[in-house]
């Protein structure tokens, strides 16, 4: 018996050790801390904001979006964004959580693709619905760990092209993301830089995001700070939901594993 | 009694092994097709602008994933490269105006791309002061490449150190290859006239980058 237990369990790390658990906030001594901060964080009006649209039924079908499966079973929120991006069977493919929203948009309410991407990013006169969505849908995560899974041959995929990407330089730069993002202490002018390739920095990162920015005033997504990256590397627009913006968020967040997450954070 | 936990568990488990197909990390070939598959469609740009996506040769040398490093004979293809690709100004003359150059030297803007339109501007800034320290005395500069604040003061004005920084300028890769700065005149950023701008901002004893 214990002869075909240990032998199951040498599969089991073998095929799955990456397999990923949520876990609770337990044993973080520095919530309260960060609860205190988050107290006068403005990105909370986009979490109200979202919190509001999440139930309110909406789109041709005038339906909410409870149903909405973000990985871990219809409706359930607590944890979800902890795990993303993630492979879904229904799409056949590796969604973040700003896809996988826009998913339900459409396959839930009944919006058309491009009425539900319309307005993604939000501006200073005018408060996205998908960015206030995603940062209520993150927020149901705050105090657990980030737990991106691989585990589907497509999370393995995309991560590794997430990797790929980093390193890669392109554009009248020759600018990849490692230019800036690979040594301790730099800035560009006064913007510090995050040291991706050091795993404190990258948690740190991982864990934050959406944030409220100060010099915008607005709460960004992944999906909109990334995009405002390829724009300063000199790159063509990044297309929005793209299968490539996905894989660097699968990087990103991966590396990211075991950083409590408080979202929104707040930037400069 | 452990086992009917293992049967159980394995009722569980052995389908989510089966699902995950023993699922791993592809190899590199395997790695490069997926990705440059998601870089071709994970853009909306025009034919124009989507040429920014195409590596030449040394920016696919250039692009070693983590701690892999270049071969000599890497370092060596993109020296030659970069210093066959050195164009200088009709002129001749490699040291142009501090006064022109002072102003490329904190201009970081030009060529970007939003809603599918490059950015507007008169020219291209010369993008030196998002990384390097030049006017000891102007604080907002950045720190990704080195100072140079007295680049002239240390190193002169000669011909050779004119020569040097206007091939510095023009392709980086000359020197260093794979360094983290653009090849600003390689890459069309800056005209050959433009970086002679910055090369007297540089070594001119007059420019601000050498007062004591």
């Amino acid at each position: 018996m214990f002869g075909i237990r240990s032998g199951f369990a040498a599969i089991a790390v073998a095929c799955v050790s990456a397999m990923a658990f949520a876990q609770g906030s337990a044993g973080d001594p520095l919530g309260v801390g960060r609860q205190m901060l988050a107290e006068d964080n403005p990105g909370e009006l986009w979490v109200e904001r979202g919190k509001t649209l999440f139930h309110q039924k909406r789109g041709p079908r005038s339906a909410s979006l409870e149903k909405c499966d973000f990985g871990i079973g219809p409706g359930k929120l607590e944890g979800a964004y902890a795990q993303l991006p993630r492979y879904f069977p229904d799409t056949d493919k590796v969604q973040d959580v700003e896809s996988r929203l826009v998913t339900c948009m459409v396959n839930l309410q009944g919006f058309t693709y491009q009425q539900a991407i319309k307005d993604h990013f939000g501006t200073l006169d005018r408060m996205s619905d998908i960015e206030a969505l995603v940062a209520f849908i993150a927020s149901k995560s705050n105090g657990m760990k980030m737990n991106v899974p691989l585990s589907h041959q497509k999370e393995y995929d995309t991560y590794k092209a997430g990797e790929y990407v980093f390193y890669r330089r392109n554009g009248p730069t020759d600018f990849g993301c490692i230019t800036c993002h690979g040594d301790n202490g730099k800035r560009i002018r006064l913007q510090d830089l995050p040291n991706m390739t050091d795993q404190k920095q990258i948690q740190a990162v991982a864990s934050t995001w959406p944030a409220y920015l100060g010099t915008k005033s607005t709460v960004l997504t992944m999906q909109n700070r990334l995009y405002e990256c390829t724009w300063q590397m000199r790159l063509p627009d990044l297309a929005y939901l793209s299968d490539l913006s996905v894989a660097i968020t699968s990087y990103l967040n991966h590396q990211g594993n075991g950083a409590v997450i408080q979202v929104p954070g707040v930037k400069r | 009694m452990h086992k009917k936990t293992g049967l159980a568990w394995s009722a569980v488990i052995v389908p989510v092994l089966i699902a995950a197909g023993c699922a791993s990390l592809p190899d590199e070939a395997t790695t490069r097709q997926i990705a440059e598959g998601m870089i071709k469609v994970g853009f909306s740009a025009t034919p124009e602008h989507a040429k920014r996506l195409v590596q030449d040769k040394s920016q696919q040398i250039c692009s070693k994933i983590g701690d892999a490093r270049l071969t000599p004979g890497e370092a060596d293809e993109v020296l030659k490269l970069a210093r066959a690709s050195i164009k200088y100004p009709q002129s001749g003359k490699l040291a142009g105006d501090w006064k022109v150059g002072a102003k490329l030297a904190y201009n970081g803007s030009g060529t970007r791309i939003r809603g599918g339109k490059l950015e507007k501007a008169k020219e291209n800034g010369a993008l030196c002061s998002n990384c390097h320290v030049l006017d000891p005395k102007e604080f907002n500069v950045g720190n990704i490449g080195p100072s140079l604040a007295g680049y002239g003061a240390q190193r002169g004005n000669s011909d050779a150190t004119v020569k040097y920084t206007y091939e510095k300028l023009y392709n980086a890769w000359a020197y260093f290859p794979c360094s983290n700065m653009p090849r600003l005149g390689h890459n069309g950023h800056l005209t050959p006239e433009q970086i002679t701008h910055v090369v007297a901002y540089l070594t001119d004893p007059a420019s601000p980058v050498n007062r004591k």
